[in-house]
């Protein structure tokens, strides 16, 4: 039987180098070079907790908190441009995403253990931004006809955008409670050891994400196989990672890492993926002044890769600071 | 150089034109005239089409003629309305009757692909009773078929056609998940939504074939809004650029600019060939069976002029029946004018749709009805301005300055199948020497009935959301059906379940003529469901043997 539904050319050509790719960086995922586990410990000599151990997380985070407000700032861009900002609070995602950025670069770099009042401030007001939010885009929602209605889900304000930047904010928040650690003691946030926070929230973020994909991509069909990948793998790092989290710590954790990495591989090739959609709309990138707004958001996958790498953050305060 | 579609027959020498890549060709196979392949199919359309690939998958020599050019969407089509006349079937016919047809546009392609080249994509299924309406409705006919068989083929052509449709269908029996999800509905479609909903009827996306993310080599729907004058993009899933590939490739061959004026008989009785008009000259293609798909007027038209000393009343016809039951659907609209800006055009015109009088029995005529969205192009909008409400010059162009404002749901109705609405041949002749048709319609009580409570509840529906300055369009209709209708015996039909002739053993008829009745909803979904049933039919037939009776 002739082929008429999968794409001939070149977009079959890139999808299948893309896919080899792809798979190619997730078995290097798998082979590289593992962080040594933690010497083995006996109970009753519990080792020193390392100062520069939790500003190295601190920074990771605000690593995984800037690259989630990237994907947030570019993806809000181009939405609320296809939007045509008819109301003038589509433009806080910019101004949000935009400082969340800057203030992560800001953290990335820094290498002092003390919070940054800017930074904290900044990350605590975008959090709150994010609920906020939430709460415009279901308003939208519930007032088209149909209310909460496929259609409405679908082609109305996305629901997970605003939690997006709101997570942004929130790893960068914790992140300063991480950052401000006194010497020798194991970083806690809220009373509870911020590995096993942050992976809690890191695991919950993910599977957020992967509700935000499956949605879309059930709403464009499944119609290339590719598709299913961002609602199948991430689901498995959120569940080891959850497990990670809320499991006993100290211990060495390939599986979850593994897993985490391939997540945050998958952020990445996901935006090549989106870019080939873009190219199989009517003109392809010649037209990308329309395409670029109607085809798949090409900065919306690397979401995950933010996420992930929280997660793997979250993994080394575990690791670095078992509480039990 | 441009070659033109509408001269020169473009699937020659080997190749077809590949629809999906400018300037580009598709190897195609041909077999020679004289001798006898295993189907000749005439028509290509939504019953053609599905045909041509199944049976040529399934191992068969089959040729489809088609009177139509074979376009290429992504260089032949304009955007641009006037220009694209050249897709309907716009030779003489003679109408008469008390409510004569308005012929053309509204009705016939003529293409490689057929009407489904140029419609507007809505693809709906029958409600389940109307295969057995004169049992259970208590009007019209009853079809051969069981409505649980068709269900299956429905499925097999949402399928094959990528129908994007709501998640789940409000109205019928539970269906499968259609492959593409429903398309963003428009501010037109949004008024029929609300005012639906003012009403406490349920309203839905229409499922429609025109995909809402790419498919193959065809992107998604641009919702420029095109459709009904071809679509530029291939995000329309016509025959022409789903069933016809799928036949290429399997091994048929197409012969577009092909006119075929006689179906040949042999002395046992058996139909043998084809004598078709292709590039000035008239010539003959053996065929050990043949399909006739020409849609509600060419295959009557067709039947009686293959006519001879011992079928003298044409092929197929010891019933009397061909060119009898004729059947199209009323199409009336109101539309009115909203103060926000609606731009109705933007999009497939039908985008949301109720069927609730489909399925709601409590009404004082038979049959039913569904309502849908509009969305008319300026040019076309201005003719139903100027020929309904007889608006002219200052007058008319005020109105028109409305356009982008202005909102319409339309009606697609069940007429009642009646034997004296009827194709028969005219004295006249065409540029092939043919015969002409002579399309005699009038409107019956039951006809009128539905189509006043239907101008009734969408006038309101549209009072109940603030629409002003309300008209009606009382005189439209659409789609055809009837003129060969397939039945339980040879006495009160044409051709039985299989689409098979009660007549001549091998010669089919599967197109929108063998409806016995035409149901509240567009055709053509059933139609190519039916095809791909038929195709079945006769692959089951052949290997049983029952072919050769
Ligand atoms: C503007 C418009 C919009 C429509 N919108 C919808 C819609 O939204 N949904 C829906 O379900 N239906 C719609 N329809 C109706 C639908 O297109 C038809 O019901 C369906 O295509 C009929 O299928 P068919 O196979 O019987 O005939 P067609 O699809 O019309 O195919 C018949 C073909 O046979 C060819 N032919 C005829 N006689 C001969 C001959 N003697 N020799 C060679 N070739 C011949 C013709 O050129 C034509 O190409 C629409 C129709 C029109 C005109
Ligand atoms: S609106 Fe969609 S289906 Fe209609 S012509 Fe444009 S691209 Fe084709």
């Amino acid at each position: 039987m002739a082929n008429t539904t999968s794409p001939s050319g070149a977009a079959r050509t890139t999808l299948t180098l893309l896919g080899s790719l792809t798979g190619a960086a997730l078995l290097g995922a798998l082979h590289s070079h593992a962080r040594p586990p933690p010497a083995t410990r006996s109970p009753a000599k519990a080792p020193v907790p390392d100062p520069a151990a939790a500003n190295r997380a601190a920074r990771r985070l605000n690593r995984a908190a800037g690259t989630l407000a990237a994907s947030v700032l570019f993806d809000s861009t181009v939405e609320h441009y296809r939007g045509q900002f008819q109301n003038r609070a589509m433009y806080t995602p910019l101004v949000t995403a935009a400082m969340a950025l800057g203030v992560s670069a800001h953290g990335t770099m820094d290498e002092r253990q003390t919070p940054h009042v800017v930074r904290d401030t900044v990350y605590a007001l975008i959090s709150i931004v994010g609920l906020v939010g939430t709460g415009f885009h279901l308003f939208n929602v519930r007032r088209k006809a149909g209310g909460f209605s496929w259609q409405n889900l679908f082609y109305g304000a996305p629901l997970g955008a605003p939690m997006a930047i709101g997570l942004s904010g929130l790893l960068g928040y914790l992140s300063e409670r991480v950052r401000e650690t006194p010497p020798g003691q194991v970083p806690m946030i809220w009373g509870l050891p911020a590995g096993r926070v942050v992976g809690v929230v890191s695991g919950l973020g993910i599977t957020g994400t992967v509700g935000e994909a499956a949605l879309l991509h059930f709403r464009g069909g499944f119609h290339d196989p590719f598709m299913y990948l961002p609602v199948t793998m991430p689901p498995v790092a959120a569940i080891v990672l959850g497990r990670s989290a809320l499991g006993p710590a100290g211990i060495a954790r390939r599986a979850t890492r593994w897993w985490l990495r391939a997540t945050a591989i998958l952020g990445l090739s996901g935006t090549a993926f989106h870019a080939i959609g873009v190219g199989r709309d009517m003109g392809g990138w010649r037209n990308w002044q329309q395409n670029i707004l109607n085809g798949p958001p090409i900065p919306a996958p690397p979401a995950f890769t933010g996420l992930a790498l929280a997660g793997l953050a979250a993994l080394g305060l575990l690791e670095d600071h078992p509480d039990d | 150089m441009y070659d033109n579609p509408l001269t020169t027959p473009r699937a020659t020498h080997g190749r077809a034109p590949d629809v999906f890549h400018p300037g580009g060709w598709v190897p195609m196979r041909e077999y020679p005239q004289r001798e006898a392949v295993d189907f000749v199919v005439i028509g290509t359309g939504a019953g053609g089409g599905p045909l041509l690939a199944r049976l040529a998958e399934r191992g068969y020599s089959v040729i489809g003629f088609d009177a139509g050019p074979y376009f290429r969407p992504l260089e032949d089509f304009a955007s641009d309305e006037t220009s694209q006349s050249q897709l309907f079937w716009t030779d003489e016919r003679l109408v008469d009757g008390a409510n004569p047809l308005k012929m053309g546009a509204n009705n016939s392609g003529r293409a490689v692909g057929g009407s489904t080249v140029h419609y507007a994509m809505v693809s709906l299924r029958f409600r389940p009773e109307w295969f057995r309406s004169r049992t259970l409705l208590g009007y019209g006919a009853d079809w051969p078929l069981d409505w649980r068989e068709m269900w299956h083929y429905y499925a097999r052509a949402e399928r094959d056609l990528a129908i994007a449709g709501p998640v789940s269908y409000p109205w019928g029996p539970k269906r499968p998940r259609y492959p593409y999800r429903a398309h963003e509905i428009n501010g037109a479609a949004e008024v029929l939504a609300r005012g639906a909903e003012a009403m406490g009827y349920q309203w839905s996306e229409t499922p429609l074939a025109t995909v809402s993310a790419p498919r193959g080599d065809s992107p998604s729907c641009v919702y420029r809004g095109f459709c009904r004058v071809g679509c530029a993009t291939n995000a329309k899933q016509s025959q022409l650029v789903t069933y016809i590939p799928r036949a290429l490739a399997a091994g048929a061959e197409i012969r577009d600019m092909a006119m075929v004026g006689r179906i040949a008989v042999d002395a046992a009785g058996r139909a043998c060939g084809v004598h078709y008009h292709r590039n000035g000259a008239w010539h003959f293609q053996a065929a050990r069976n043949v399909i006739v798909a020409g849609y509600a007027i060419e295959t009557p038209r067709l039947l009686l002029n293959s006519a001879t000393d011992r079928f003298r009343n044409g092929l197929a016809n010891s019933s009397g029946l061909v060119g009898r039951y004729l059947m199209t659907q009323s199409n009336q609209a109101v539309y009115g004018v909203m103060d926000d800006m609606v731009r109705w055009n933007k999009g497939p015109p039908s985008l949301t749709i109720t069927e609730h009088w489909n399925y709601n029995d409590r009404k004082d005529f038979h049959g039913g009805y569904c309502w849908m969205a509009q969305g008319p192009l300026p040019v076309e909008w201005s003719a139903a301005m100027s020929t309904s409400r007889r608006l002219w010059g200052a007058a008319l162009r005020e109105k028109m300055g409305d356009y982008n404002h202005q909102v319409g749901l339309k009606m697609v109705g069940e007429m009642l199948p009646h034997l004296d609405n009827r194709v028969t041949l005219a004295d006249e002749t065409d540029r092939y020497g043919l015969p002409i048709a002579r399309v005699t319609y009038s409107w019956h009580d039951n006809d009128k009935a539905m189509i006043q409570h239907a101008l009734g509840e969408m006038q309101r529906s549209l009072e109940l959301v603030g629409v002003r300055d309300l008209w009606r369009q009382e005189n439209d209709t659409n789609h055809l059906a009837g003129t060969a209708r397939m039945g339980f015996d040879r006495e009160t039909s044409v051709v039985d379940a299989d689409c098979r002739s009660w007549d001549i053993p091998n010669l089919w008829i599967c197109d929108g003529s063998v409806f016995p009745t035409t149901g509240g909803v567009n055709p053509s979904l059933t139609i190519t469901a039916l095809a791909l049933r038929t195709a079945d039919r006769i692959c089951v037939q052949a290997r049983t043997g029952e072919m050769r009776k």
